[in-house]
C-alpha cells in the first residue's frame, strides 16, 4: 500500500530536499492567492469596522499628518511651498508603505499562530497576506495626494506610469525581507521592538522631510549608501512625474537579488522550525 | 484507500527560557566572549519518542493517555503541522485536522465571512462554499444572524457556527482532539446524527479523548501513549483496561 513519496521531514534531511520543500511552499502559497487576498482584505476591513467614516479613517489620519507637517516644516525650513509640499506629501506617503512593511514583518508568524497550529498551510501564505495588507492601506492613502497635485499643479506625465513597476519591485522586496524578519521575529521576540526603534532613526536619516539637495556634497554618501533613500526615490519620483535615477535602479536590483538569495536560504533552513518556536 | 505509516518518528520541543528568547541577552553573551553562555537556557522536551505506527483504511483509532503523554503532538504531526526531528511519515489521502474548532473564528467578522475564510482554508473554492452556504445556514438555524458579527452571538450560537463549518467537508483522514461537544439541548440531537454521518464518511479517524465512553462509541482500536511512546496498540477494551491499571 505504501508507495507514495515519503515526506522527508528529518532535520538531517539533505539540503537538496530542504530547498525543494521551501520552493514548494512558496509555489503552493502563490497558488493559494484567494486565501491571502481574502485575509488581507479582511484585516483591512477589521481596522475600520464600527467606525463612522469607514475606510476613510485611514486616509483622513494620513491627510492630517501630511497637511500639518507640510505647513509646519515649510515654515521651519523656509521652503518654497509649491516645490516642497508635493515632495513632502509623496515622501510621507511612500514612507508610510515602507515603514508599515518593516513594522509588520517581524510579527507575521506570531499573528498567524492560530492558523499555523490548526492546519497545515504554506507559510508563505501569511507573508503574502501581510505584505498585501500594507499595500491595500497604501492605496487608501494615495488619495491624499490628489488635492496636492491639483492645488500645486504637479506635472504628471508618462514617467508617472513607472509607479506600477515601482510597486511591483517593492512588493517583491517586501515579501523577501518580511520572510527574514518574520523568521527572526518568531525565534527572538524582541526583534519587533528593535525594528520599531530603528524605524525612527531611519526616518530622519532618509530624505523624507528634508530635500536631498540641502545635504552638503561631502555628506551625500548618507543618501547614496542608504537603501531606504533609494526605495524612497523609486516610489516618490514617479509620483512627482520623473524617473528614478539609473543609480537607484542598479542599487535596488542588487538589493533585491541579495535579498532573494538570503531570504531563500533562511527560509529553507528554518521553515520547519517555525511551529516549534511559536 | 488511505493509509498512514509512521516510521520511528521523534519530536523534540525546545523550551526557551525568557533569556534565550531575547536577542539582547544573546548579544551580551557574545560580547562577554561567550564565557557566560551555557546550554542551561534551553531545555528540550521529548514529546514523541521513536513512534512507529501503521493505520489503514477503516481504522477508528482512539488516542488515550495522561495529560502531556503526547496525544496532541501526535495529532499535529499527523496533520503535518510539526515536521518531525527524526523519522518519516508516509501518508496517502488528504488530511482534515479538526483540532480546535473554535480557534480561528474571528469575532469581529460576520458569520458569513468566517464561513468564507474557513472554507477557503479547508481547500474549498468560493463557488463550492456558496453551494454549501444554504446547508450551513439551515443547519445552524442562524438565519440572518450570519450577516452579523460573531461577537454578537451567544456562545451556543458560536459553537454551532464553528461546528457546522468544520463538518461541511468530506474528510478522508480525520484528526480530532477531543470529541466536539455541542451544549444546546435542542441542537444536540441533530448535531449528534450529523457528527456520526461526518465521521462515518472518513476513511481513517484518529481521535484523542479522555472519555472512555466516547472512545468505546467511535473507535475500534486504541493507541495508549505514555511519555511520548506508544505503549499499546490494539483492540479497545484491552487498551482501556491497560490504561486503567496505570491510573
Amino acid at each position: 500500500m505504501i508507495h507514495s513519496q515519503p515526506l522527508d521531514f528529518r532535520q538531517g534531511a539533505t539540503n537538496d530536499s530542504k530547498y525543494r520543500l521551501a520552493a514548494n511552499d512558496i509555489y503552493e502559497g502563490l497558488k493559494k492567492w484567494r486565501i491571502w487576498l481574502l485575509l488581507a482584505w479582511q484585516d483591512t476591513k477589521l481596522r475600520y469596522r464600527r467606525s463612522a467614516l469607514g475606510p476613510f479613517w485611514i486616509t483622513l489620519s494620513m491627510a492630517v499628518t501630511i497637511y500639518t507637517m507640510g505647513l509646519l516644516y515649510g515654515q521651519l525650513f523656509k521652503m518654497d511651498l509649491p516645490h516642497y509640499y508635493p515632495f513632502l506629501a509623496a515622501g510621507l506617503l511612500s514612507w508610510s508603505l515602507i515603514s508599515s512593511l518593516l513594522m509588520e514583518g517581524g510579527s507575521i508568524f506570531l499573528e498567524a499562530e492560530h492558523f499555523i497550529k490548526q492546519a497545515k498551510q504554506p507559510y508563505s501564505v501569511f507573508v503574502f497576506r501581510t505584505v498585501t495588507k500594507c499595500f491595500i492601506f497604501f492605496f487608501h492613502n494615495i488619495l491624499v495626494l490628489v488635492p496636492i497635485i491639483l492645488f500645486f499643479d504637479v506635472k504628471l506625465n508618462v514617467h508617472t506610469l513607472f509607479i506600477g513597476l515601482s510597486l511591483v519591485i517593492i512588493w517583491i522586496n517586501g515579501v523577501i525581507y518580511s520572510v527574514i524578519f518574520a523568521i527572526l521575529g518568531t525565534r527572538f521576540r524582541d526583534i519587533v521592538q528593535v525594528i520599531n526603534s530603528l524605524i525612527q532613526v531611519i526616518f530622519f536619516l532618509t530624505p523624507i522631510i528634508w530635500l536631498p539637495s540641502v545635504l552638503p556634497e561631502k555628506y551625500q554618501y548618507i543618501i547614496h549608501l542608504n537603501p531606504f533613500a533609494q526605495f524612497m526615490q523609486l516610489l516618490r519620483n514617479p509620483l512627482l512625474g520623473s524617473f528614478p535615477s539609473s543609480y537607484t535602479l542598479v542599487f535596488i536590483t542588487l538589493v533585491t537579488l541579495l535579498g532573494c538569495f538570503v531570504a531563500f536560504v533562511v527560509f529553507a533552513r528554518y521553515r520547519a522550525r517555525i511551529p516549534y518556536w511559536l | 484507500m488511505a493509509t498512514i505509516h509512521l516510521d520511528s518518528v521523534s519530536v523534540d520541543f525546545p523550551i526557551y527560557s525568557f533569556s534565550a528568547r531575547s536577542l539582547k541577552k544573546q548579544f551580551l553573551h557574545f560580547t562577554t566572549g561567550g564565557a557566560l553562555s551555557s546550554q542551561k537556557d534551553m531545555v528540550v522536551i521529548k514529546a514523541l519518542d521513536n513512534i512507529t505506527l501503521t493505520l489503514n483504511h477503516g481504522d477508528r483509532v482512539g488516542l488515550i493517555g495522561h495529560n502531556g503523554a503526547g496525544k496532541s503532538t501526535l495529532l499535529r504531526v499527523l496533520a503535518k503541522i510539526y515536521e518531525p526531528i527524526q523519522g518519516h511519515i508516509y501518508c496517502e489521502g488528504s488530511i482534515s485536522p479538526l483540532l480546535n474548532i473554535m480557534l480561528g473564528i474571528n469575532h469581529e467578522s460576520t458569520g458569513y465571512e468566517n464561513i468564507m475564510v474557513r472554507g477557503l482554508l479547508l481547500g474549498l473554492t468560493r463557488k463550492q462554499i456558496r453551494i454549501k452556504l444554504n446547508k450551513i445556514a439551515e443547519f445552524t438555524e442562524l438565519g440572518d444572524y450570519l450577516f452579523a458579527p460573531v461577537r454578537t452571538y451567544s456562545s451556543g450560537m458560536q459553537l454551532r457556527l464553528a461546528f457546522a463549518v468544520a463538518t461541511c467537508i468530506k474528510p478522508e483522514i480525520l484528526l480530532m482532539d477531543e470529541m466536539i461537544e455541542v451544549g444546546d439541548a435542542a441542537f444536540i440531537k441533530s448535531a449528534q446524527s450529523h457528527l456520526n454521518e461526518f465521521i462515518g464518511q472518513s476513511s481513517i479517524l484518529v481521535l484523542a479523548s479522555h472519555s472512555h465512553d466516547t472512545i468505546r462509541r467511535f473507535c475500534n482500536k486504541v493507541v495508549f501513549m505514555e511519555k511520548g511512546r506508544v505503549n499499546y496498540f490494539g483492540p479497545v477494551e484491552e487498551g482501556l483496561k491497560l490504561y486503567e491499571t496505570y491510573t
